[in-house]
């Protein structure tokens, strides 16, 4: 369960990016958050995965209060989730393997663990024949299947995924979305931010819209 | 012990897939502690000549009368009871008359007719190595005119003193160059690792990502920095030799024949196990300064 409660961000003390936010996201939900360039989509998953601090507000996920985590603890709740980014954010120096087995490298579990662990999610992902490639020497799509591989792998609670195929034609867009289903009906909560209003069309789930860092729209499909 | 293994497997496996980055943090390592190493050679070794130098501190004492057997044992035992005195060597007059006679050379007939006994027998003091300075040789002068009762006293004091401030000088030169280079070397180095670090910030960012702790993150990282302060030690210390051989060694060997000193040496043993140890400083705090910026979870 997500719980967030009167969230406000400012970078700057004249500009908002996300004003005075109340949602609810029950465990095991897929919810898009959509609206245009700059209404706080992104901001709003930084500060679920910690990576920034509200202004105002606090938010819950699963009973933790993350506004008020020490830095010491915020390592332990990224554990428990999977993030997936429109860049990919892969490690263009190791292979395959190694970029999805480094989440569990950190967690630290066993070499034939993490091993077999990999070896099932880009199974999933139908990449297990690339294993010992780069991620240069990949396609787009094939990248971001790395990079879905490696949120999967840990067995998120809460997968967050940011535009995570805005830079994908729309064959692989059907790929990665059916990554992100199948997460889900294995129990993952999605948070899944985009514009892309044909795929919210193609896969109705709960959307909720912000426009100027305020909630403009949640409505269920 | 398990996790130790891992971080060290990863800060080798991360030396070789960044192979030119690490290559660049070693390569400026070694080049900053080369040049120390080069300095500190020229300082070594120049400290060995003015130490050779330092033997010439010596003071003759002179006697007015010749004494007899039991009184120069006695004079004898007084000085070499001084803590200051290494040793001593005592010249009868006819001995120093000789030996006048020797260094005039072609002019000794000059001599002819003077008696033997015309010059005062001596006692050349040489002094222990701490001793061997204006303030030890002030102190042994004020024994003997005191305790000992020899009051005709000579030691080269203008010489002494005009080598005391050369020796001051270049232990200040010595230590503000080295002091200088040392910092730059830090400076240097840790910029280095900061840029390569800073090319390898989305590894960083990564691993926060996926929930390193910040120790995870940094320790591969510090054991490669460490790594790489070695290996930059070790190749300074290559290079210094090999730049010793080829420039250093003729000049220094001409400047030491001139003085009549002793051998050259290259950096003794415990100085190249000093150079690595500041490799791997350098490397290690390096490093740790950088991270300090870079990794914010």
């Amino acid at each position: 369960m997500i719980q967030i409660y009167n969230v406000s961000k400012a970078y700057r003390r004249d500009a908002s990016a996300l004003s005075d936010l109340n949602l609810k996201i029950p465990k095991g939900d897929f919810v898009y958050i959509t609206g245009p360039s700059g209404a706080g989509k992104s901001t709003l998953l930084k500060l679920l995965y910690a990576a920034e601090k509200p202004s105002r507000g606090q938010i819950l996920i699963n009973g933790q209060n993350v506004t008020r985590m020490s830095g010491r603890r915020i390592p332990e709740l990224r554990r428990h989730m999977g993030i997936v980014f429109q860049d990919f954010k892969l490690l263009n120096s190791r292979t395959i393997f190694e970029n999805v087995a480094f989440p569990l490298e950190v967690q630290g579990k066993k070499r034939f663990e993490v091993s077999k662990k990999v070896f099932q999610t880009l199974k999933l992902v139908g990449l297990e024949h690339k294993l010992q490639s780069l991620p240069l020497e990949l396609s787009g799509g094939e990248q971001q299947r790395v990079a879905v591989a490696r949120a999967l792998v840990v067995d998120p609670l809460v997968l967050i995924a940011d535009e995570p195929t805005g830079n994908l034609d729309p064959e692989v867009t059907l790929d990665i979305m059916g990554l992100f289903r199948g997460a889900n009906a294995r129990g993952s909560t999605v948070l899944l931010a985009t514009h892309d209003r044909e795929m919210i069309r193609q896969f109705p789930r709960r959307v909720i819209t912000l426009e100027n860092g305020r909630l403009a729209d949640d409505r269920m499909p | 012990m398990e996790r130790l293994i891992y971080f060290i497997r990863r800060a080798l496996r991360n030396m070789r897939q960044c192979l030119f980055l690490c290559s660049v943090a070693i390569g400026t390592t070694a080049v900053a502690l080369s040049i120390i190493a080069f300095f500190a050679i020229v300082v070594l070794n120049v400290q060995q000549i003015t130490a050779d130098w330092s033997r010439q501190v010596e003071i003759v004492a002179y006697l007015d009368r010749v004494p007899d057997a039991v009184t120069l044992q006695g004079l004898q035992s007084k000085l070499l009871a001084l803590p200051e005195v290494e040793k001593i060597e005592y010249t009868t007059s006819d001995e120093a008359f000789s030996q006048f006679r020797k260094r005039l050379g072609n002019d000794a007939d000059l001599l002819d007719g003077v008696d033997s006994d015309i010059l005062p027998a001596s006692f050349k003091i040489a002094l222990k190595p701490p001793f061997r300075n204006q303030a030890g040789v002030d102190t042994v002068v004020a024994r003997l005119q005191k305790d000992v009762g020899l009051d005709d006293v000579k030691f080269g004091r203008e010489w002494l003193e005009k080598f005391e401030s050369f020796v001051a000088l270049l232990k200040l030169g010595g230590a503000v160059i080295g002091g200088f280079l040392l910092f730059a070397a830090l400076f240097i180095v840790s910029n280095t690792i900061r840029l390569t670090q800073y090319a390898r910030r989305d590894e960083l960012e990564v691993m926060s990502l996926v929930g390193a702790t910040s120790m995870f993150i940094k320790t591969p990282f510090l054991i490669e920095g460490a790594i790489q302060g070695a290996l930059g030690g070790i190749a300074a210390i290559v290079c210094s030799f090999v730049l010793f051989r080829l420039f250093l060694y003729e000049s220094l060997s001409a400047l030491l024949l001139a003085s009549g000193s002793g051998t050259i040496v290259f950096l003794p043993l415990s100085f190249q196990w000093m150079f690595l140890g500041a490799g791997v400083f350098l490397g290690f705090f390096g490093s740790l300064m950088s991270l300090r910026k870079l990794v914010r979870i």
